[in-house]
């Protein structure tokens, strides 16, 4: 189609200047040069998170999209400086709550792996339930979150319905719905009886029939299908080229997961499979994510099942079985030898990194590094955005799950 | 003074409206000197069918009573209890009202950038075009206009609203707004056609847009004469009144409601129930060309009540049907909704004229 220049002396509106946005004068001067349109999406917009997306429009084609994260950035990092090591244990788990366990797991492993700590087998397993429920939990906010963007409000309600058995689940297993800084190092704070495990088991099934319905009104709705296949796509090249990791990655149809390359707990004991999708485009990313909740309720009954018996926290942090009433001696005066610790674990959303980086000799990190999954893939998010329509904007990011807190740290 | 009172009161009885169940009060209160006019005004036919059957009184109970079946509908599906605290007996039915009540105190904010007398005229004007149409919507005897081109009217005044629509999101002058007021454009250019040509085969097929031969043609309901239009008429009516899966105008994780971003207060209440009212307006047409209007079973004691009651209830329950769609359906994209206007559903509607222009050539 051959387009018509027309000069029209347009000026860029004046609320532009103040808003401080993190764009020069002269990219809105010359978006308003050419027929285009800057449209700020957020912060206080119902299709967005805690951040703004300043998007570029032609007509009602995306040309690009500029994010501006940050609105709920906590400084996490610093404030980790000035704790103890266990104190950090809740301050970790906050960035997503629904995923806490996954967070909490991978800064415990960091101290863990300077210390040379031995988990034992069943604090193991028992932590691999605690982050499969976890996985479960956030991939039902997430696609709460997509289905709400789309307009779809009983796919609202049935993950956040759905969730209640999650959160309950954890009430019993831990005491707290979410964030409960149940896994410290050398273990978990209390054993897990079995009339709880076996309530789980039967959860599972509970679960498992609830997504059936899941299934029936949103996943399969032709209208569900018809906004988000095509959309957003991703191919394996770039998906690689911009770091997206996690479940988005997969979509794009690389075999790469954390819990099978660099198995951690009890991963190399069960039986599960990688999720993988080829199309790379919304529906796949969500589709996912649908799979990886059933490939998690799989691996929750096998660990439930092959539950070995024994202790739940290492001798050497507690001669006691259980630390309770004794945690702060045992682990308030914990000071990790010299150097630097980093692990990789998957999260609901991707691998989130921790590197723990000690003096040798205080009781406070000199330096935590938190790389969220959020972070790393908010570029490949971006780029999925160019050339689609402005209604698709909330369909990408909610297949995305995009959650600036996590993001933000 | 006391003989134009008395030609006033001439005209009124002239034209009663006859309900045998209570008539005894009817007699009675009109004997007492200040209440007879009144009296007289409410049960002078075209006053009760414009005022009060199917007019604006049953209108304002369509309003309480939808807004909270549609919550109440949804939340039943989606696993909830939905609106209850107000008036527990009643398991919140009368939530519209309190948050009408919420909505009228609030204070309505007029933003620098609007057109100000646009901006607050509009809600106010934009009732014109909806509530005209009621004027001419017969229910039996009751009837306010009576004319033979009653459902040609009703159509043209329905064309009318989202004019008004379009210009409430341009008096906005927002961004929103904006986006709002031509995807409202576009989409009207989508239904109309398809509309109007569904309406078009129906006076085809009865050979009149008089709702009197209409209902008197349809020994069948019109539904089964002309299934495509009855198709064709449904889906205009959830893209009319921006209902899921066509919600596109006023998407509001997208463009934050659209042309009614920027109201606030009883401004914003008004433009609320402007798509409900639409709807209303939209189904009244709907159950006179398609679900037999007011014919049904007579109960000799309402006299001629029978016939608005039966319309009323037939267009409650079609719309209280409707409201299942709302919590079934995602929202269509904009291009994908113009698509489909302008392909099958075009297609669907020309075929719905040659049955109709078919069936009405044999009957």
């Amino acid at each position: 189609m051959k387009e018509i220049p027309i000069e029209v002396p347009v000026e860029p509106p004046k609320e532009l200047e103040s808003l401080f946005l993190p764009i020069p004068k002269e990219y809105v001067e010359e978006v308003y040069k050419k027929d285009e349109f800057l449209i700020l999406v957020g912060p206080q917009h119902p299709g967005s998170g805690h951040m703004r997306l300043i998007v570029r429009v032609k007509g009602d084609i995306i040309q690009e999209v500029i994010p501006d994260p940050g609105y709920v950035h906590r400084s996490m990092e610093k404030l980790a400086e000035n704790r103890l090591y266990i104190q950090n244990i809740p301050l970790v788990e906050r960035p997503a709550i629904m995923d806490s366990a996954n967070l909490n797991l991978g800064y415990v492993r960091a101290i863990e792996s300077a210390l040379d700590l031995e988990v034992p087998e069943r604090a193991k397993y028992l932590r691999t339930i605690l982050a499969e429920l976890c996985r479960i939990g956030t991939h039902l906010y997430d696609a709460a979150i997509l289905a709400v963007f789309l307009g779809h409000t009983t796919g609202f309600m049935y993950p956040f319905g759905i969730r209640e058995l999650i959160c309950e689940a954890l009430v019993r297993m831990t005491g707290v719905r979410f964030t409960s800084s149940f896994i410290i190092p050398g273990g978990i704070r209390r054993d897990v009886d079995k009339a709880t495990l076996d309530w789980l088991y039967s959860a599972t099934f509970a679960i498992e029939k609830r997504l059936k319905s899941f299934e029936r009104i949103f996943i399969r709705n032709p209208t569900v299908i018809a906004r988000l296949k095509d959309v957003g796509v991703l191919s394996k090249q770039e998906a690689i080229e911009f770091g997206v990791v996690g479940p988005f990655l997969r979509a794009s149809g690389v075999e790469y997961d954390v819990r099978k390359v660099e198995p951690y707990e009890a991963y190399d004991n069960v039986d599960w499979e990688i999720v993988v999708a080829d199309e790379g485009d919304s529906y796949s990313r969500f589709l996912v994510r649908v799979n990886e909740v059933a490939q998690s309720l799989r691996i929750i009954r096998q660990c439930i099942a092959d539950l070995p018996q024994g202790r739940v926290i290492n001798e050497q942090i507690c001669d006691s079985p259980e630390i309770r009433g004794e945690f702060f001696d045992r682990l308030a005066d914990l000071v990790l030898p010299l150097g630097e610790f980093t692990t990789l674990t998957e999260a609901a959303r991707g691998s989130v990194i921790y590197t723990l980086v000690s003096d040798g000799e205080s009781n406070v990190t000199y330096r935590l590094r938190i790389v969220t999954p959020g972070w790393l893939y908010l570029r490949g998010f971006m780029e999925s955005l160019k050339g689609e329509r402005l209604a698709d904007l909330q369909a990408i990011y909610g297949s995305f799950g995009y959650f600036p807190p996590e993001a933000d740290r | 003074m006391i003989a134009m009172f008395d030609l006033v009161m001439q005209i009124l009885k002239s034209n009663q409206i006859e309900i045998p169940l209570i008539q005894p009060v009817v007699d009675s209160l009109i004997e007492i000197p200040v209440l007879n006019a009144l009296v007289a005004l409410i049960l002078w036919r075209p006053f009760f069918a414009v005022v009060v059957m199917p007019g604006l009184l049953v209108l304002m109970i369509y309003l309480l009573y939808i807004i909270w079946f549609e919550r109440k509908l949804t939340a039943r599906i989606q696993w909830r209890v939905g609106p209850l605290e107000i008036a527990r007996p009643l398991r919140g039915a009368i939530q519209a009202l309190a948050d009408g009540l919420r909505y009228f105190f609030q204070e309505a904010i007029v933003h620098k950038e609007a057109h100000r007398p646009y901006f607050i005229q509009l809600p106010i004007l934009a009732f014109i075009p909806v509530l005209l149409p009621i004027a001419f919507i017969p229910a039996g005897n009751v009837v306010g206009i009576k004319t033979p081109y009653a459902i040609q009217l009703i159509v043209a005044f329905i064309s009318l609203i989202p004019i008004t629509i379009v210009a409430i999101g341009w008096a906005s002058n927002s961004r929103f707004a904006f986006v709002g007021s031509v995807r409202e454009a576009l989409m009207y250019v989508a239904y109309e056609i398809p509309f109007i040509i569904a309406v078009i085969s129906m006076i085809f097929l009865y050979g009149s847009g008089d709702p009197y031969v209409v209902i008197e043609k349809q020994w069948i309901p019109g539904a089964f004469l002309n299934p495509l239009a009855f198709l064709v008429f449904l889906i205009a009516m959830l893209m009319a009144t921006s209902r899921l899966p066509f919600e596109i105008p006023e998407a509001d994780q997208e463009i934050a409601f659209g042309p009614f971003v920027e109201y606030s207060g009883i401004l914003f209440g008004l433009v609320m129930v402007l798509a409900y009212e639409k709807l209303y307006v939209m189904a009244l047409l709907f159950t006179i060309l398609f679900l037999g209007g007011w014919s049904g079973p007579q109960i000799a004691l309402l006299g001629d009540l029978n016939a608005p009651i039966w319309l009323v209830i037939k267009t409650l329950v079609a719309i209280s049907i409707i409201a299942i769609v709302r919590s079934m359906y995602a929202r269509y994209r904009i291009d994908q909704a113009l698509r489909m206007g302008f392909s099958w559903f075009l297609a669907l509607s020309v075929l719905a004229l040659v049955i109709g222009a078919f069936i009405g050539m044999v009957i």
